[in-house]
């Protein structure tokens, strides 16, 4: 009987392999599927005198073929694929809303100053003032337009990490079931593959949205945490994400809160974003914390400078009506409380100080663009970034630059001691990058301000009047050579500094020269200057009027003769048209090679801006290649262990063919025996 | 695909990433023919930002060029405008020049004179109305640092007769750019300091003394003043004389003495010295009495307006004589101005045929720029896709041959 039950026991043992192998072929290509294989051992023998007598075999267990280390490496490759993944694809989209060309808001900002040069050739021709007004509003336009694809790929942005934390929140929860599923069935001995398969692909699954650490409980569950410590998911209960806005209330800018499950439900922690790790959310947030921001503030700086600086220079010129300059385009605020200043906001620690925010009286704290002086140039000092104002003690306040981490001003001198206002010394403002704040001696320590002067610059700008005749191109303040002039000085550049308004008193000047002698280089006196000094005359150098900034600059070429004189007057005292004059409209052009987008000339800033966002896309998808290749290979080498390779299993489905036909024939064998033994007995 | 040290590959898994690299080969192929087809290799700021932001500032470049060009263009047209109103003015001024010189014939009839003078007057409107001339954007062609919509202004019938409504001086231009106007200060008024252009008028019952034009000696002396000079006394060779000035000078300019006397000769006359920084030989015998007037030109207008009062004023043939003498000088005077001032036109549009040529060249250099930067090179890129091209070709073909090996065909 022996051998029959041998028989029996191999054709069962090789039938079990055969199924296994044939779930195996089943499925091949079933994601998450860990290759199984029937493990068989051979029965306890018999001991008799003769030794042990083989029994047959058995089949131990269906073991899961797979590997601890490589299912984690390769779930983290995944987490950190996606997260660069996701925001190398944002990235790429915020790169096409900065294009260049002659549909960039580059070519319409240098063809909006290049009008002024028609209108500087012919200042009394309103089609060239006309044109010079549709190309600030077409600038205008774009820049609008830009703003508005920001806000949009932000809702997009918004949205995609609303919908991912939704699928994190319930994947957490499966894994929580599954978990009580693998523990319930861990009590019968024999490992629940399948389930573990599921949960291994889950947590893969959960890996693509947030980055997680998995640990394993004795009794089976797995333990999911993110960010490091948080647990999202601990033995059979799930935590939930959120996402809401940041301490301050931003709009702009969203964080990660966790909500433990249980005891702790009504408290949310907030997750530290450069904890997270890989993940979609994580690079979504990336992307909306960092890249969206930069992105939104180097439009903002481009709008706020841009703008600021043509409506100034704009007001310093003459109308043909003869009154000063309006506004070009509508007033760029970046003092709004709640858009560009903000206070933490609960459930973060609000200020203790008596600052106050957004009452609309004058003690606001208020944020400004620094008045031009000696040490600061305004607007064209700006650097495209936010800022948050920490308060250290009633004495003492630092500015971080959030764009490079700096306190803000830095001494080039000593760029490492960080900057220290005090907020009670009101004669002295706090001046940074091009930014004024007043109205801080209220604030107290641990107090905390956020400032974003650019974020919303270019939403809502525009050009503000519409009539040709109300651009004004013409200087206030001209100049003649003395007619009896014999020397050789020609005027290089006249131009203005001061509205018309602050000119009085400040011309006519008159600069008498005195020849250069063979020893002593020319020199001049200006009828301003009671004390009549003689001031060295160099050809090609600035002769500045009194005033803040000066009231007019003016540069003369060629060598003087004794007693030629150059007269700078108001243009309204002379017999002078103004009609006729476009001095302010090359001031205008001049605005093109103004320094101002950190050292870059306006009519480049754009260039330099997408070349900012370009680097950013640029890199983000070098990462994500790398990052892929990583995932790719990590992928590679799991399911080298875990895949299912069809050729082998046609090998095996025919080793265990021909193992059971064997243990068939085994069979018959024994039943031919049987017979025998039969047909000998009825004999 | 890196070597694994692996021996086994999931089947699912090798499939899936060899369509994961037929896709990424079907991409670049993809990426080169958009190249190909736009000529440009940078379709987003992203694929090579410094190229970008080069093509970016090139194109800059080349706008601001074409509107500096522009700009020269409108400046040139002025300016060449103005050359050509320059020479119109000193054709003009010949003409004057011509009827001035015919009005001295002695056998000129005063009606014939009127008539010269008429038509002077006539010519010194037409001379007034060039200097006005406005070019194609109604920006007076003389008006230099800026000047009222007609720079001249007169005559205004007492002196001085015209004036310049506008900012005298040049503008230096920039570096591709000229000015844009001439300066009609220097070119159509008159200093005396530079220009001493001064009519002597002789009045008096004798009538036999004409005087030569007023001779520079000391421009930094010359305060500008009209004088009058009446002969005192002419005792042996000594001829005495009162000097009134008006406008009594401002100190510290020299003032004339009230008084002057001078040696006389027969053949030389005499010469008096005693205005500042001038000197004036008079021809003839002085008759105690006879009074000289030296009155400044203001303006080229202004010379004509004298020539005609002289001429016009003449009774003697020594008074036409005098007068039509000074007015030729005053005239030469005149016309070397014009012609200095033509002269700087000449060299403003000298300059802007170089700016020009610059500007070409400039162009042709950004052009370049903004190609090398964004615009693909075809034969590189050509090359590439056919590589890509045979790379995909390879890979579609292995991938299928591959798919037909699997144990599963032998077993039957």
């Amino acid at each position: 009987m022996g051998i029959l039950n041998i028989g029996t026991s191999a054709l069962n043992a090789n039938l079990v392999a055969l199924q296994t192998i044939g779930n195996n072929i089943a499925n091949v290509n079933t994601v998450g599927y860990s290759r199984q294989s029937a493990i068989q051992t051979t029965v306890q023998g018999q001991f008799t005198g003769a030794g042990y007598i083989g029994k047959g075999v058995s089949v131990e267990t269906i073991a899961r073929n797979y590997n601890v280390f490589l299912t984690r490496q390769s779930t983290l490759a995944a987490a950190n694929q996606s997260a660069d993944q996701t925001r190398s694809d944002q990235l790429a989209q915020l790169s096409t809303i900065f294009q260049g060309g002659t549909n960039g808001i580059g070519a319409s900002i240098n063809d909006m100053l290049n009008a002024f040069s028609d209108v500087a050739s012919a200042p009394t021709d309103l089609t060239a003032r006309t044109v010079a007004l549709t190309r600030i509003d077409e600038t205008a336009r774009r820049m609008r337009a830009a703003s508005q694809s920001l806000d949009d790929l932000q809702t997009g942005v918004s949205q995609s990490i609303a919908q991912k934390i939704g699928a994190v929140n319930t994947l957490a929860q499966n894994i929580a079931d599954v978990n009580g599923q693998i523990a319930r069935a861990q009590g019968n001995g024999q490992i629940p593959n399948d389930l573990l398969d599921k949960r291994d692909q889950l947590v893969l699954t959960i890996n693509k949205y947030v980055q997680t650490t998995s640990i394993p409980a004795p009794d089976g569950t797995v333990g999911i945490f993110i960010g490091g410590s948080q647990a999202l998911v601990l033995g059979t209960t799930a935590s939930t994400l959120s996402a809401d806005k940041n301490d301050f209330g931003d709009p702009n800018q969203s964080k990660l809160y966790i909500t433990q499950a249980g005891a702790n439900s009504s408290t949310r922690v907030a997750m530290d974003e450069n904890q997270l790790g890989g993940g979609e959310i994580s690079g979504l947030l990336r992307f909306q914390n960092n890249d969206l921001v930069e992105g939104r503030n180097l439009l903002g700086r481009l709008t706020t400078t841009i703008t600021t600086s043509m409506n100034d220079q704009h007001a310093l010129g003459l109308d043909l009506n003869g009154q000063p300059g309006g506004a070009l385009f509508s007033t760029v605020s970046v003092s709004t409380a709640g858009t560009n200043i903000l206070a933490p906001k609960a459930p973060a620690t609000p200020n203790t100080g008596s600052v106050t925010l957004g009452s609309n009286t004058a003690a606001d704290l208020t944020l400004a663009i620094s008045a031009l002086s000696a040490t600061s140039r305004g607007a064209s000092d700006f650097v495209a970034s936010d800022y948050q104002v920490s308060v250290l003690s009633a004495t003492q306040v630092t500015i971080t630059r959030l764009s490079d981490g700096a306190i803000v001003p830095v001494d080039p001198a000593n760029p490492t001691v960080p900057h220290i206002f005090n907020p009670k010394d009101t004669a002295t403002p706090i001046t940074f990058d091009g930014l004024t704040l007043t109205n801080l001696s209220g604030a107290a320590a641990g107090d905390r301000f956020y400032l974003k002067p650019f974020a919303s610059a270019a939403s809502n700008i525009q050009r503000e009047f519409s009539t040709p005749a109300s651009l004004a191109v013409a200087s206030t303040v001209v100049g003649n050579m003395g007619s009896a002039n014999n020397g050789s000085l020609q005027l290089s550049s006249l131009s203005a500094g001061l509205k018309p308004s602050l000119m009085a008193g400040l011309v006519p000047v008159t600069i008498t020269f005195k020849a250069a002698t063979a020893t002593v280089g020319a020199s001049y006196k200006r009828s301003d200057d009671p004390t009549g000094t003689n001031i060295a005359f160099t050809s090609g150098d600035k002769i500045q009027g009194a005033g803040t900034p000066n009231a007019w600059t003016l540069v003369l070429q060629g060598a003087p003769k004794e007693g030629d004189t150059f007269t700078v007057q108001n243009i309204k005292s002379t017999g002078v048209d103004p009609k006729l004059n476009g001095g302010n409209a090359m001031s205008m052009m001049a605005l093109r090679d103004k320094d101002s987008f950190d050292g870059a000339p306006m009519s480049d800033g754009y260039a330099s801006l997408i070349s900012q966002i370009g680097v950013r896309a640029q890199s983000a998808n070098y990462t994500a290649t790398v990052s892929t290749n990583i995932a790719t290979n990590a992928q590679k080498d799991l399911t080298g262990v875990t895949g299912v390779n069809l050729d082998e299993e046609a090998a095996k489905l025919l080793q265990y063919q021909q193992a059971y036909q064997a243990s068939a024939k085994m069979i018959q064998i024994a039943q031919s025996i049987f017979d025998t033994m039969i047909q000998t007995l009825g004999r | 695909m890196t070597a694994t040290t692996f021996s086994r590959l999931g089947t699912s898994n090798a499939y899936n990433s060899t369509i994961a690299n037929l896709q990424s080969r079907q991409n670049s192929l993809s990426n080169l023919q958009e190249s190909l087809s736009s000529g440009k290799k940078i379709n987003t700021p992203s694929d090579d930002p410094t190229g970008s932001a080069q093509a970016e500032r090139a194109l800059n470049r080349l706008s601001r060029i074409a509107t500096d060009q522009r700009a020269l263009e409108a400046q040139r047209n002025s300016i060449s405008h103005a050359e050509s109103t320059l020479g119109d003015i000193t054709s003009t001024l010949q003409d004057v020049r011509d009827l001035v010189a015919s009005a001295g014939n002695a056998s000129f009839s005063n009606a014939e004179r009127k008539t010269v003078t008429d038509q002077v007057t006539g010519l010194r409107q037409r001379i007034l109305d060039l200097a006005n001339t406005k070019d194609s954007n109604g920006q007076p062609l003389f008006a230099a640092l800026g000047s009222a919509l007609a720079p001249f202004a007169g005559p205004a019938g007492v002196a001085p007769d015209y004036t310049f409504k506008g900012l005298a001086g040049t503008a230096v231009g920039g570096t591709y750019s000229i000015a844009a106007a001439m300066d009609g200060d220097s070119a159509f008024m008159l200093q005396p300091t530079r220009d001493a252009a001064y009519t002597v008028g002789v009045n008096g019952a004798s009538g036999s003394m004409v005087t030569d034009t007023v001779v520079k000696v000391d421009s930094n002396l010359i305060n500008g003043s009209a004088y009058g000079i009446k002969i005192t006394g002419f005792v042996g060779n000594t001829v005495s004389y009162a000097i009134t000035e008006t406008p009594a000078p401002t100190p510290p300019a020299t003032t004339a003495p009230a008084t002057g006397s001078a040696t006389w000769s027969a053949t030389q006359g005499f010469t008096i010295k005693d205005m500042p920084g001038l000197s004036l030989k008079v021809n003839g015998t002085p008759t105690v009495g006879d009074t000289l007037t030296v009155d400044p030109n203001t303006s080229i207008f202004g010379t004509l307006d004298n020539a005609v009062k002289g001429i016009g004023a003449a009774t003697t043939s020594n008074q036409t004589n005098q007068a039509v003498t000074q007015a030729l000088q005053n005239i030469d005077i005149s016309m070397a101005r014009i012609s200095a001032i033509r002269g700087q036109a000449g060299d403003l549009l000298n300059r802007a045929d170089s700016i020009t040529s610059t500007n070409d060249k400039r162009t042709i250099e950004q052009t370049a720029n903004k190609s090398r930067a964004e615009d693909v090179d075809m034969i590189q890129a050509v090359s590439d896709f056919q590589k890509q091209q045979t790379g995909y070709q390879a890979a579609l073909q292995s991938y299928a041959q591959v798919q037909k090996l699997s144990l599963f065909t032998y077993i039957s």
